[in-house]
């Protein structure tokens, strides 16, 4: 989990966290993995690791490095990394990552976008970028 | 345990409010509201008013500090405001400049 010394504390905790009482109206930015698990409104940009734990709430535009989601999301998502909606989580939003995974029991609403490359034979732009897999 | 933890790169820009500990290690610009305990470590940035349990200041804060238990001002602490709370403890080599209010 902890990519980068430092970010994440002794016991492997985010280096930010929202308690699950804690109530933040405005905005958050800057370095550092944040945990959610109380409410948040107000956008967030981080440079570092979100995600919404069960029960934490969040209505935000999100930027953030990977970005999972166990809780409630109203907002849009764009990750550097992988976006994860995991079983339980309830999303409301557009979501472009590196990759998205959506998990059985997630419940979402909005746009998907991660880039892929098209098989060849539905358009060959992959061949003619060199990334075809 | 802290319940609540604003990192050392992060920055908040409003109303922060809280029914458990509240730990500010970045910078908190707004309101801070905590049932519990304020600490605002070394190298936190607090500008805002806080209304909290026992507060301790090892950092920055720039605000009125109102708590319903102490206030401690720790060895490099700087604090500019207004202090109100029942006991107050200020530290050889803390900063402070306002007024106290012991409620008495």
């Amino acid at each position: 989990m902890a990519r980068t010394p430092g970010r994440t504390n002794a016991s492997g905790e985010a280096a930010s966290t929202v308690g699950r009482t804690t109530r933040i109206r405005g905005r958050v930015t800057g370095e550092g993995d944040l945990l959610i698990e109380g409410n948040v409104e107000g956008d967030i940009t981080v440079r570092g690791d979100l995600t919404i734990a069960e029960g934490g709430r969040a209505t935000s535009t999100v930027e953030a490095s990977a970005v999972t989601l166990r809780g409630e999301l109203d907002g849009d998502v764009r990750a550097s990394g992988a976006i994860r909606i995991e079983a339980g989580a309830r999303v409301r939003g557009d979501m472009q990552g590196e990759s998205v995974s959506l998990e059985e029991g997630a419940e979402f609403v909005g746009r998907l976008d991660a880039p892929f490359d098209l098989p060849a034979e539905l358009g060959g732009a992959a061949e003619t970028r060199g990334r075809r897999r | 345990m802290a319940s609540t933890v604003i990192g050392a790169g992060i920055t908040i820009e409003g109303e922060v409010t809280s029914d458990e500990d509240v730990v500010v290690q970045g910078t908190l610009r707004g309101k801070l509201v905590a049932k519990d305990a304020v600490t605002v470590e070394h190298g936190g940035v607090v500008e805002a008013d806080i209304t909290s349990g026992p507060v301790s200041v090892a950092g920055s804060v720039t605000g009125n500090i109102s708590s319903n238990d102490r206030v401690d001002l720790q060895n490099g602490a700087k604090v500019v405001g207004n202090v109100k709370a029942t006991r107050i403890t200020i530290a050889d080599g803390a900063q402070f400049k306002g007024n106290v209010d012991m409620d008495v």
